[in-house]
């Protein structure tokens, strides 16, 4: 760590240094704010009304100033400013300009200033939403983004190299993919507004009013959930198309750091809603904003302090921040869950009252339940990925870090998912007021006929494992029952309250895609030989040839590869696989492998043809050009005084006589003339065979083939050992089952996979979305009619 | 209403027991070499690569190499039967997930670290950091 400070590009680094300033500046105008605040809904004073404005001025200026750094970082990313490290260490000239605005987060320095430019934005739109809360909510919300902050004040990403390079290292090719140029910005702009709901709900304990804060927390808490879902199926998507794994999910702790605080979101999303409709089960919401925001923070000090270096392919590493990282989650955990405490005496849990003045009962098959338990369910899927991902932390403790296998999370997962496809389908046909199981029953006839109809099929389709079967089943009557439902509302014109339904529905196809492309994928891996057909399943496979795909995606040879453009000198290598389906109908594959220039690294890509039933998948393993047929002759070690035979020809070295002559040419050679005594049946030959050695930069050697007398074949010198011998020599022509080397094939090795049903992960997940994006819509509503009332 | 919270805490303890029984069972910790031969379990080792090991036999797919730790200089011969990962012999160092059976480690999972090239630490030791 420096004990200096870098300044390094000095507009850059005074601007964050601003940011900082400005932002301690907001919180503590804002505080001076709530010090005349009106009391008890007083109407408010010109002094109060005139401290938000200036707090808000300050806030403007935070704002800019992030803007301004993030510009700047921008504009010498894009002017190739190679004097700064950053710029020098994540981008190169030969950039097309989309990659060069994904260089803005390659790093971690940069990834940090997303996070803050999403956190700048929404600010603006928290002081709408917050109204008459504006100032403490304002005071947390800031609070939230001083850390990133300090974070970049101390390690800004300008700093200067000492020596300029000529070009930079250039982006990482994993990244060099379009899903990977929209991924971060998603993904942090849901990171930024978990910040949302946390400043809401530390508000709201401050403040003691434990209502409000729901209704307008909550559209953000769906956009959370919208955003960072989506963010995460982008990462998922990305990793099945380019990387390559087999899958769109691995488990790895980068993912799982994501998954985690989304799970939260949505336990949060169940809660509020709950809280917004009974008026209790405060205490749930206020935890889970809380512990949803903390996740975020924890992974971001699990992926970036390096202490899961050893245990993810692709963790960050420590950049000397671990600490301020720990003082933060610290800072906040605590802060946080210490001021719950504080005030948990004094959170209201009402209870209806009956006319004997005892608290209601609440039926146990009502919606309140069902609402509680899938808050549970998320909770418990959360802190079961957390526990996971935190093994080596953990087992640090008792001496050696250790991880979890993958079958960990799917193992228990499996209960998990079969408990949430069975909520999801009963959401309908349990109401608020409660139910008995006859009642369930006779609404749900219509969704059982077709969750059963759902659980004959695949049974049909060979499906005999009974927890699976229970799973399809579960989710097939949980879609039917919510689509049911939403053609209810179509019908009333009720669009706007479909939102969760519709979530629903798309979860339960996400769940049954996600078992079936899983559980029953098939993989196979072959070795296709150039120009040889294979029949793999129903599919007729043949390998090409290799050939280059440009970035544009046009397929060339090499010869029609134009070097002045961008697109085809950024060309790879790929692997043409024609691929016939038993109805006749042909696809060209393009699986890549190709080396990376810079790093030397073999890189791969799969292709992947898509259908609604199932997709099929080729990933690329290994490549031999191959060779042509040659001729190797039989080896032999020759020596002085000693008779070897060799295909029943004898050899006996004489000495070598060097030529020297051709010393000083342009391609300066040494020629080894090799005197033989050669017998061939009985009769001795005098033979010379030279052994023309290159010197200088291109350093080889050529064997000249000297004629054996009175045969057909001939032999050459290939190798001296030491002046006087022995020679190495090689026979040709006379041994003709040895003679020819057989051509080596040109193949290439490639796992296919055919994964079933993998569509609906995606298409549920749409519908999941657009649930989500309805619900926020309404949400939003909501709370603005609310805040007026 | 009281037996919904039941509900919730018994799917909650359900949960941690199967979270915790599945989480012991499916570690695979870090041991030495010396350990990996003696576990008889399912385990992790680290080392570099003893490059004049590796030997590849293509038809039956079967990798051979040996691993170094870089402090003790134990050696632990490895068997990896699948296609040789890319940039093998790159490596700094390599991860290997399997169990010691007879006389070598059988690995079922080989995580290759190479070199990262994309680090700002890398940039700054080729160019030097200005004060």
């Amino acid at each position: 760590m420096d004990s200096a400070l870098s300044i390094g590009f000095a507009p850059g680094t005074f601007a964050i240094w601003f940011a900082l300033f400005a932002g301690i500046g907001t919180c503590l105008v804002y505080l001076r704010a709530m010090q005349l605040a009106p009391a008890g809904g007083a109407e408010p004073g010109k002094g109060y009304t005139d401290m938000v404005g200036l707090a808000r001025r300050f806030y403007l200026a935070f704002a800019g100033a992030v803007f301004l750094t993030s510009a700047l970082l921008l504009k010498v990313l894009i002017s190739h400013d190679f004097r700064i490290s950053y710029v020098a260490s994540y981008s190169e000239i030969n950039l097309p300009f989309r990659y060069l605005l994904s260089t803005f987060w390659a790093g971690q320095e940069g990834s940090f200033m997303l996070w803050l430019f999403w956190g700048a934005v929404i600010g603006f739109f928290v002081i709408r939403t917050a109204r008459e809360q504006e100032p403490p909510v304002m005071i947390v919300y800031v609070l939230s983004f001083l850390g990133i902050v300090a974070i970049l004040a101390k390690q800004p990403p300008f700093r200067f190299l000492a020596q300029l390079p000529p070009d930079g290292q250039g982006l990482n090719p994993l990244l060099q993919d379009p899903w990977m140029v929209i991924h971060p910005p998603v993904m942090f702009a849901g990171f930024a507004s978990l910040s949302v709901p946390f400043a809401f709900a530390i508000a709201a304990m401050w403040m003691k009013r434990w209502d409000g804060w729901v209704v307008r927390a909550m559209p953000w808490a769906l956009f959370t959930m919208v955003t960072l879902g989506t963010a995460i199926l982008m990462g998922g998507y990305w990793a099945y198309k380019t990387l390559g794994w087999g899958g769109y999910w691995a488990w790895d702790p980068v993912e799982n750091t994501s998954l985690v605080p989304w799970l939260g979101t949505i336990a949060l999303v169940h809660g509020m809603f709950l809280q917004k409709k009974r008026e209790k089960h405060r205490k749930i919401n206020l935890i889970l904003a809380i512990l949803a925001f903390c996740c975020i923070l924890y992974g971001t000090f699990l992926t970036r302090s390096g202490v899961l270096a050893d245990f993810s392919v692709h963790s960050f590493v420590d950049l000397g921040i671990t600490g301020w990282l720990v003082g933060i989650i610290v800072t906040f955990f605590f802060g946080g869950l210490g001021l719950l405490a504080f005030r948990w005496r004094e959170i209201p849990t009402e209870h209806r009252l009956d006319a004997e003045g005892k608290p209601v009962e609440e039926p146990f098959l009502s919606r309140s339940v069902l609402f509680i338990l899938s808050v549970t369910l998320f909770c418990a899927s959360g802190l079961v990925i957390l526990l996971g991902t935190s093994a080596p932390i953990l087992t640090r403790v008792t001496g050696k870090a250790s991880q979890v296998a993958t079958s960990f999370y799917n193992i228990t997962h499996t209960p998990i998912a079969a408990l949430m496809a069975v909520l999801i389908a009963l959401v309908p046909f349990v109401s608020w007021k409660g139910e008995t199981l006859a009642s369930i029953g006779r609404k749900s006839v219509t969704a059982l006929v077709i969750g059963l109809v759902g659980g004959a099929i695949a049974v049909f389709a060979g499906i005999r494992s009974a927890k699976d079967l229970v799973i399809v089943t579960a989710a097939c009557l949980g879609m039917a029952a919510n689509a049911e439902t939403i053609v209810l509302f179509v019908r009333r014109k009720a669009i706007r309250t479909m939102g969760g339904y519709l979530a629903h529905v798309g979860a339960s196809i996400m769940l049954v895609g996600i078992l079936i492309s899983g559980v029953y994928e098939r993989k196979e891996q072959v070795t296709l030989v150039k120009g040889q057909p294979v029949q793999i399943g129903s599919h007729t496979m043949t390998f090409t040839r290799a050939i280059f795909v440009n970035e544009d995606g046009v397929v060339k040879t090499p010869g029609e590869l134009n070097q002045s453009v961008l697109s085809d000198r950024r060309a790879k290598q790929a692997m043409e696989v024609e691929v016939k389906t038993s109805r006749g109908s042909v696809w060209k594959a393009y699986p890549k492998m190709y080396q990376n220039e810079r790093t030397k690294q073999m890189m791969a890509n799969p292709d992947v043809q898509s259908s609604f039933l199932a997709d099929l998948y080729l990933s690329p393993q290994a490549y031999e050009p191959g060779q042509p047929s040659r001729v190797q002759g039989s080896a032999a070690t020759v020596k002085q005084k000693e008779v070897t035979t060799v295909d029943g020809v004898g050899f006996q070295l004489v000495t070598f006589i060097p030529d020297r002559s051709k010393m000083n040419d342009a391609r300066p050679q040494v020629t080894i003339n090799g005197k033989f005594k050669v017998t061939v049946s009985g009769k001795t030959t005098d033979v010379t065979a030279p052994l023309v050695m290159f010197l200088g930069d291109d350093q080889s050697t050529q064997a000249i083939p000297a004629a054996i007398p009175g045969t057909a074949g001939s032999f050459r010198l290939t190798k001296t050992l030491g002046s006087d011998g022995p020679a190495e020599i090689e026979v040709i022509g006379l041994n003709p089952a040895g003679d020819a080397k057989p051509a080596a094939p040109e193949t290439f090795t490639v796992d296919i996979t055919r994964k079933p049903l993998i569509s609906l992960v995606w298409g549920g997940f749409y519908l999941m979305m657009a649930g989500g994006i309805v619900a926020m819509v309404r949400r939003a509503m909501d709370a603005r009619q609310a805040a007026i009332a | 209403m009281k037996k919904a919270y039941w509900a919730g805490a018994a799917l909650i303890l359900g949960f941690l027991a199967l979270g915790l029984t599945t989480f012991s069972k499916s570690m695979t910790p870090y041991v030495s070499f010396d350990e990996a031969k003696k576990a008889g379990r399912t385990v992790q080792v680290m080392g570099g690569l003893d490059k004049t090991s590796t030997r590849y036999d293509t038809p039956t797919k079967t990798l051979h190499f040996r691993l170094v730790d870089e402090k003790t200089k134990e050696v632990i011969p490895v068997v990896y039967t699948d296609v040789k990962p890319a940039n093998f012999e790159d490596a700094i160092s390599i991860v290997a997930i399997g169990k010691y059976e007879k006389d070598a480690f059988v690995a079922e999972k080989l995580l290759v670290k190479c070199p990262s090239k994309y680090q700002g630490e890398e940039t700054e030791k080729q160019y030097g950091k200005k004060a």
